[in-house]
């Protein structure tokens, strides 16, 4: 791309929204993903929705790529451009635009800070649930656009079941809104549930109506410490089977909970095999009766310890002791590789001994973690990127763990999303058909293939 | 720059650093963690301007995806170096370290300035060096020059940086500290230990006042305090600028002069000293000659609050204090040191006092040593952020303890028109001490 290409956009939309040096071109490379990173040609922060526009009509009349990107800490490569072309940032545009507290719902540009939504709209009582591991820094565009999910899913669902009406820009610059504050609404496709999760391939966003619920009453914390990690995963099933849902339901083992407790110093006890942090919340009578067969559960599987949080501080420290695991574990070796499979509950005791097997089989060291409530598990390669050796046998290791989730009923990604990362293993999992469609799909809306091009679906070169 | 400024080689000696390398570059995972409590990031909201924007650049030019611009080094220069971003990384990545120590070897390639030599190589050696390079800014100060020109805003004529580093200056005591003291002080009542006192540059030469308290503070709880005369700078400046072959040898200088005069601690009441001071074992780490000596004296090293919260016993007398009061922790005390719980207990045991918390969890104030001189708009919009959390707490008291933030916040104070006080730790303690030795 030459010098008059940036100039144009300049001109286009005044220099101190365009970015091109060098340094810039090179940290807006990457997001969070593993041994990823593509230069853009040029860098736009959008400040509002002429701006989408604006540089969507560009980059149509110079048939160049564009990649959306928020604070840039997805999983799976999403914000990152593969082709080049110009990424457009939309984290400028952080406005709460509306909380309507008679209603139940919030209005946001999709930069708001998803921590930030959170304390917002916590003042007025009401509740946003989805708190993916990130939320301190990740965006709602973000979010979206990734369908991610958090702590809480198992109970309150993920981010796709709280949007409710999405103003979104496709790759000419038109803009379509669609969705309403209403819950119920069947008019005509439900284009926003389609469009979320849909990783920045069909449409940028503009504006997001989410729906609010009310904040819980109250809420115990429980700590189950385990001598054995299959101990732990059969609590889990255990929990389920009895008819509770708690709000919370994670798992970390041992290597996780070493190196959590290397950063938070919290007293995690590191002689255990594995932990779950158990959470149930809402009215008082309800979360007595649901803490009787938690407990009852834990018992009946061996538990080691029962440990009850004393203060909403205790809790909240156990909280982000858990967000901060796959930052926590990176400390152990250079690099991290992490996966993102799913399966259903009760096959989480074989996934879980697969895990271990495999670990020993490649001479690798995985450290699991994950939301074991909803059957997402994160195994975790402690690896480094200069040993190729290594970086080969943990790509083995994976084919096996997909494979192994694929057989049990899972899936290849509960929460980060195909990206860049797992759209080898996409086909593998749904078939050749589904993959024709989804391309038919995603030629309606982008023929040219321009908007987030190599993600879900891999290049072809 | 231009000149003797040689890209190739500083891209060759980046990728050995100092005490770290390259593994510790890798050990960023880029999950964006740092990226909200980053001043510079949460200022401009670019990933150019995070923590993690940095690693990725050093890493970049090492792996040779990118020459070591001028526009490089201009971003590696613009980390406050406040270690903020170390506090919160999970993964335990020394961001604000690689930056420094991509610092040294930019320096290590390129032609030094000659103002920079004289300040770093010669002036910083010696304390009576520096007093004497205060002298005219004192003599403008007794002679009635300086009311002159405030009142008639005559610096506005000549540089507006110039009258940005006028109102920057305190008041300058009439003689530094070093000359009016005696180099042994005995203990008040039984002797519980002999207490070596690092004298900063700028408490030694700026805040006098403020550890003639500190070492009455000290004396009170029953210690005899040592005043090694002949010490020089702790460094800081130089490694900020990249400078570290001075900087050892003033270290060695200085780990050699307290294990002279055999001390049980070494405290200081300049939150950059004692980082820096605890910083000695990790540099000399690598030096198998030097290392068991840096590491027993970097175990000796106390910040004064840290010090006083673990000897004041029970029968210490601590008189009122009505007002209102917030303290503003230096990230060289709470990032540098990972300390805030023994200002906080400190000034929670002061009969009275309200101390309220800042709003801003550890967020720097744009100080930064010389960075508010040397990125001044920068370091004004962070001042900005920071007053108004001081605003929201109401305090009557802005405490510190550090000689930069203490310059800085009472910059701000009068900048943005806040009647608000600007003091030491050292100094409330010690008025408390006093008031509860009046009310007996």
């Amino acid at each position: 791309m030459n010098k008059t290409f940036t100039s144009r956009l300049e001109e286009l939309l005044g220099s101190k929204k365009v970015l091109s040096s060098e340094s810039e071109l090179l940290c807006y490379s990457y997001d969070a993903t593993p041994l990823t990173s593509f230069k853009p040609d040029a860098i736009v922060r959008a400040y509002n929705e002429e701006d989408i526009q604006k540089v969507l009509e560009f980059a149509t009349q110079e048939n160049i790529p564009v990649t959306t990107r928020g604070s840039g800490t997805g999983l799976s490569g999403g914000s990152v451009p593969v082709n080049g072309g110009i990424v457009l940032v939309t984290s400028a545009m952080n406005k709460i635009i509306e909380i309507d507290s008679e209603d139940l719902s919030v209005t946001v540009e999709p930069g708001v800070i998803t921590a930030n939504l959170h304390s917002a709209v916590e003042a007025l009582d009401l509740f946003y649930p989805p708190d993916p591991g990130s939320m301190k820094i990740s965006t709602i565009g973000g979010n979206v656009a990734e369908n991610a999910g958090g702590l809480r899913g198992l109970k309150y669902g993920i981010t796709g079941d709280y949007v409710m009406s999405l103003d979104t820009f496709f790759v000419d610059g038109s803009k379509v809104k669609y969705g309403t504050k209403c819950v119920k609404d069947v008019a005509g496709y439900n284009m926003t549930k389609f469009l979320v999760g849909t990783e920045g391939t069909i449409g940028v966003f503009s504006k997001i109506v989410l729906k609010l619920v009310p904040k819980p009453k109250t809420k115990k914390t429980f700590l189950a410490l385990y001598d054995d990690v299959i101990d732990a995963a059969r609590t889990v099933s255990t929990i389920i089977s009895r008819k509770v849902i708690p709000s919370t339901l994670e798992l970390m083992d041992q290597t996780t909970i070493n190196c959590v407790e290397d950063y938070s110093q919290i007293g995690l006890p590191r002689d255990v095999a594995a932990l779950l942090l158990i959470e149930t919340d809402g009215h008082p009578a309800v979360v007595a009766e649901e803490a009787n067969v938690i407990e009852e559960a834990c018992k009946a599987n061996n538990v080691r310890t029962l440990k009850i949080a004393k203060s909403n501080q205790e809790s909240d420290e156990l909280f982000t002791a858990r967000r901060m695991a796959l930052s926590a574990v990176a400390r152990a070796k250079p690099t991290t590789i992490l996966e993102d499979i799913t399966v259903p509950r009760p096959a989480i005791p074989e996934m879980m001994a697969l895990i271990r097997e495999v670990a020993g089989k490649f001479n690798i060291l995985i450290g699991t973690f994950g939301h074991a409530g909803d059957g997402n598990l994160h195994p975790t390669c402690l690896t480094d990127e200069r040993d190729l050796d290594e970086i080969r046998r943990v790509h083995e290791a994976y084919e096996i763990i997909f494979d192994k989730a694929i057989s049990l009923g899972g899936t290849i990604s509960g929460e980060h999303g195909t990206g860049i990362a797992k759209s080898k293993y996409l086909p593998r999992m749904v078939g050749p058909k589904a993959i024709e469609l989804m391309r038919k799909i995603k030629a309606c809306f982008d023929p040219a293939g321009r908007l987030n091009p190599g993600k879900i679906f891999p290049l072809e070169r | 720059m231009g000149k003797g400024f040689d890209p190739d080689e500083i891209a060759r000696s980046l990728s050995t650093l100092d005490v770290h390398d390259y593994g510790d570059v890798l050990q960023c995972m880029r999950c964006g963690l740092c990226l909200p409590t980053c001043p510079t990031y949460r200022t401009d909201g670019l990933e150019t301007q995070s923590p993690r924007g940095r690693v990725a650049l050093i890493k970049a030019v090492i792996d040779g995806k990118m020459k070591a611009s001028e526009e490089f080094v201009e971003h590696i220069y613009h980390c406050l170096d406040c270690r903020n971003c170390q506090t919160v990384c999970p993964a335990g990545v020394k961001a604000g370290e690689l930056v420094l120590e991509a610092r040294y070897r930019i320096e290590e390639n390129r032609t030094q300035p000659l103002i920079k030599k004289f300040l770093l190589n010669y002036a910083i050696l010696d304390q009576k060096r520096l007093s004497k390079l205060l002298a005219p800014l004192k003599l403008y100060q007794i002679s009635g020059l300086q009311a002159l020109v405030r009142k008639y805003d005559i610096l506005k004529l000549v540089s507006d940086d110039l009258q940005f580093m006028e109102a920057l200056s305190p008041k300058l005591p009439s003689r530094p500290l070093s000359e009016e003291i005696s180099e042994e002080i005995p203990a008040l009542g039984t002797e519980r230990g002999r207490v070596g006192f690092f004298l900063g540059c700028a408490m030694n030469l700026i805040f006098a006042d403020t550890s003639r308290a500190t070492i009455e503070n000290l004396t009170r709880a029953g210690f005899r305090v040592i005043v090694p005369k002949e010490i020089q700078c702790c460094g800081t400046p130089n490694i900020a600028e990249g400078e570290r072959k001075i900087y050892r040898e003033m270290a060695e200088n200085t780990i050699r002069i307290f294990a002279d005069r055999r001390v049980d601690y070494v405290v200081t009441d300049c939150a950059a000293c004692g980082s820096e001071l605890k910083t000695y074992r990790e540099i000399f780490r690598k030096n198998p000659t030097f290392a068991g000596k840096a590491e027993e004296f970097s175990n000796k090293v106390r910040d004064v609050s840290e010090f006083l919260d673990s000897v004041w016993t029970s029968d210490i007398k601590l008189g009122p204090l009505p007002e209102i009061v917030c303290f503003h922790d230096p990230c060289h005390l709470r990032h540098g040191q990972k300390l805030t719980y023994p200002q906080r207990n400190l000034l929670n045991r002061i009969p009275q006092l309200d101390y309220r918390e800042l709003p801003d969890e550890g967020q720097c104030c744009g100080s930064a040593g010389i960075y508010n001189i040397t990125h001044r708009n920068r370091s004004m919009k962070i001042l900005q952020s920071k007053i108004e959390a001081i605003e929201k707490t109401k305090a009557q008291t802005v405490i510190s303890s550090n000689p930069g933030c203490l310059m800085q916040l009472a910059y701000g104070a009068t900048h943005w028109n806040k009647s608000w006080n600007v003091v030491h730790i050292s100094e409330v303690l010690n008025r408390s001490l006093r008031a509860g030795e009046k009310t007996g």
